[in-house]
């Protein structure tokens, strides 16, 4: 571990879908900052600072980061913003808090779906002379992503959709009375309707805090940050291999070697993964280390990353649940925390003590982040 | 706090204009992150993270824009994430790069952006955006009248005048004449602005900052990284930001706790970095400032904020030239952001201007014998704000 300090997490407010038209944006900020900060046992008054994570296109604002000041309690704070995805407010609260100059830190991210047409919205992160014509969106991205597994892997289909079916699966236990039923999404080939979930709106919210302060306020239930990498691919898709992820293995990487881990299977207890599609958990297994291509059939075919299996993945249900577009990652770092934490409610895996995160965002994720988490201060996994 | 210090090795910029027909967005970013390298004499494969710079998104007409400059800042496989404060952001870059280091996690860190303000047809339509569309945004609001209500609060407050303001003008000007990479070097007389046409009074077109494009970078490393390595550097002593209320109303009541003629929030941030600098009169230990002002009436309120003076006093010391280049603490040597405004750069540029003057490589706009700087950046509707004091 190379920080100053270790972080620890000591509250979340996960909000995957908020239904009703009952709270503006604004509200439903405030409330989950104050769910956050309840979680915790603390009031704004501890909070040092803060780092949000929006998208103006969904937003519908420029600086779309401008509106929060008052919700998340930013007015005389020092408050950032992360526009490129709600990962990386973590990691950059992280940052602070780990150069020991801060004592907590309180991370937003949040994704509404008032836009008139959300795929549009999407197409406007495009570059206007090649890709956006096409039109390039993120269901289109993942697509593509998806033709190029089929292209390298035999049966890969099959096995893509037997992941995405685990993972409602398990939404159904993480929420057997849920707020909103999940609605498929759209076909776009070779993607058949169903294989995506439609974005629904949502906010996540989690306190960060110094070991100093987590000591002094006795804190119990804790995740300590044990180690976290962060990368990007390329913009341009066709400088990428789409059926690859290689900045998720150098986000492994860094992540893996600060908190020592080797044999990330036989470590881990628990873990989430942005899975936008059944594809991209796959990816994301290899890039993780967990199971190479060759044996993904095997893998979710025996029940390895299933409640029951030995690295249960995504219990919380993941993106195929419920997707709010761009706090999906984010809202995968809580997951964790909390099950490290022992707060997850009705998907707590028992006894779990060290979890990983992942989050990929972007087209076909060209945002990579792996995050460690584990129950004790200073330990390695 | 860690006693371990932060520097500045490398500083990249543009010479700016209005437009740059020869390059494409990425190629900006790109021209930046080049000077800058080669100022630090290190490559990108030794960059170990980047923070991108990149305020509205909608500037540069490309949704989340940061991905089209990856690979301009060889970042590919890399750590990489974006801020955005407005027209803060590009010292809010310098300070989460400042963290990457601070916290442990890098040895030597990027952060670098570009903007084509000049090219984006008319950016107040843009920053119209920024606002409440319910109930501000149909006004219709821009930054020039947002900063418009400004002035005549500070006028009411503290009495400065239209001339007052058209001083500073033609002080940053004749500083911005000094400096290759500024975008408004032509010299103008107080008669020059007050000549000028009303853009939303009191004001006028030479009371505005340009709209301008280029390129802006820095390479910040450790302490250890750069003792080891035997480079030169300049060090990030004191920073830190602070945020105002999003609703200009509730900074115009009859008592408000942060009243739009100030600028409350800067003041906080300022005394924050003072403080971790150990800097208790910056009146007396701070040489130079790049106080980020857009419009000529908000240097006033932003070298109040800065504590070289009482709040209000800043108009009567700027009228004896105090904050002139040769006067007791130059303000915007290098014209400032009322003559460069490429936003999502503009905040960099203070800091990276700052850190060559205590550098003492400022050329023809240098402050003589600066040791101690501070710079600012504002953004949202006047709304965020960031100070770093660098030191020799």
């Amino acid at each position: 571990m190379p920080y100053k300090v270790q972080p620890g997490v000591i509250g979340c407010a996960i909000r995957p879908a908020i239904t009703g038209q009952d709270r503006s944006l604004e509200e439903v900020q405030y409330d989950t900052t104050q769910q956050a900060l309840a979680d915790a046992g603390i009031t704004i008054e501890d909070i040092d600072g803060i780092v949000v994570a929006c998208n103006d296109q969904l937003d519908g604002r420029a600086i779309s980061v401008m509106m929060s000041s008052g919700p998340v309690g930013g007015v005389d704070r020092d408050i950032l913003s992360t526009p490129s995805g709600s990962e990386h407010a973590f990691i950059l609260g992280a940052l602070r808090v780990a150069t020991a100059q801060f004592r907590t830190q309180l991370v937003v991210a949040w994704s509404p779906t008032e836009a008139s047409s959300i795929p549009e919205a999407e197409r406007l992160g495009a570059d206007p002379y090649f890709h956006r014509r096409l039109p390039l969106d993120e269901l289109s991205a993942h697509a593509l992503q998806a033709a190029a597994l089929q292209h390298t892997v035999p049966g890969v289909r099959d096995v893509a959709a037997r992941v995405a079916a685990k993972n409602r699966r398990h939404g159904t236990f993480a929420y057997p009375d849920p707020p909103l039923r999940p609605q498929p999404g759209p076909a776009r080939w070779p993607l058949e309707a169903g294989a995506t979930t439609l974005p629904v709106t949502g906010c996540v919210a989690m306190i960060l805090a110094s070991p100093d302060f987590i000591a002094e306020r006795g804190h119990r239930d804790v995740a300590w940050l044990r180690g976290m990498g962060w990368a990007t691919e390329a913009s341009f898709l066709g400088d990428r291999d789409l059926g690859t992820a290689p900045a998720l293995e150098a986000a492994a990487q860094q992540a893996y070697g600060e908190a020592g881990i080797t044999d990330p299977v036989a470590q881990f207890d628990v873990a989430e993964i942005t899975d936008a599609t059944g594809y991209s958990e796959l990816l994301a297994y290899e890039a993780l280390g967990l199971c190479g291509r060759k044996d993904w059939a095997a893998r979710v075919g025996d029940g390895t990353f299933a409640r029951d299996g030995r690295l249960p993945v995504n219990l919380s249900g993941g993106v195929q649940t419920f997707n709010p577009v761009f706090c999906t990652g984010l809202i995968r770092l809580a997951e964790i925390a909390n099950q490290v934490r022992g707060h997850a409610g009705a998907h707590q895996h028992k006894g779990a003590k060290t979890g990983l995160a992942h989050a990929g965002s972007g087209f076909a994720m060209q945002y990579q982040a792996a995050v460690v988490f584990g129950r004790e201060q200073g330990a390695r996994a | 706090m860690s006693t371990e210090r932060v520097g500045i090795i490398g500083i990249g910029q543009s010479k700016f204009t209005a437009r740059r027909d020869d390059a494409s967005y990425p190629d900006l970013v790109r021209e930046a992150v080049v000077l800058a390298l080669n100022d630090a004499k290190l490559d990108l494969d030794d960059m170990q993270a980047v923070v991108y710079s990149l305020s509205p998104d909608a500037m540069v007409g490309i949704g989340n824009a940061e991905r089209s400059g990856v690979d301009a800042v060889g970042a590919r496989n890399k750590r990489f994430l974006r801020i955005n404060t407005g027209g803060a952001t590009g010292i809010s870059s310098v300070a989460a790069a400042y963290y990457h280091v601070a916290s442990g996690a890098c040895d030597v860190v990027l952060t670098a952006g570009a903007d084509k303000v000049g090219e984006c047809g008319d950016s107040q339509t843009v920053l119209n955006k920024i606002w409440d569309p319910t109930y501000e945004r149909q006004l219709p609001l821009g930054t020039i009248n947002m900063l418009g209500m400004s002035a005549v609060r500070y006028m009411q407050h503290y009495g400065m005048t239209e001339e007052d303001m058209a001083l500073v003008t033609v002080k940053n000007r004749r500083q911005a004449a000094r400096n290759p990479n500024a975008h408004l070097r032509k010299i103008v007389t107080v008669e020059d602005v007050m000549a000028s046409r009303y853009i939303a009074w009191p004001v006028k077109l030479l009371d505005c900052c340009p709209q301008s494009s280029g390129g802006g970078a820095m390479v910040l490393a450790s302490e250890k990284y750069i003792k080891e390595r035997k480079l030169e550097a300049v060090w990030i002593t004191g920073l830190a930001h602070c945020s105002e209320s999003y609703w200009l109303g509730d900074r115009m009541g009859k008592e408000p706790e942060a009243d739009h003629a100030d600028a409350f929030a800067l003041g906080r941030a300022c005394q924050r970095a003072y403080k971790m600098a150990g800097i208790t009169d910056p009146a007396k230990q701070v040489h130079v400032a790049e106080l980020y002002s857009p419009f000529s009436n908000t240097e006033f309120h932003a070298i109040d904020a800065a504590e070289f003076c009482k709040r209000g006093e800043s108009v009567k010391l700027l009228r004896e030239g105090q904050f002139e280049l040769g006067g007791r603490i130059p303000v915007n040597p290098s014209g400032g952001t009322l003559c460069t405004n490429a936003i999502a750069v503009t905040a960099m540029i203070r800091a990276a201007e700052v850190a060559l003057q205590v550098w003492g490589r400022a050329g023809e706009h240098q402050a003589k014998g600066a040791r101690v700087g501070i710079a600012s950046g504002n953004g949202g509707d006047h709304q965020f704000f960031g100070a770093i004091v660098i030191e020799a």
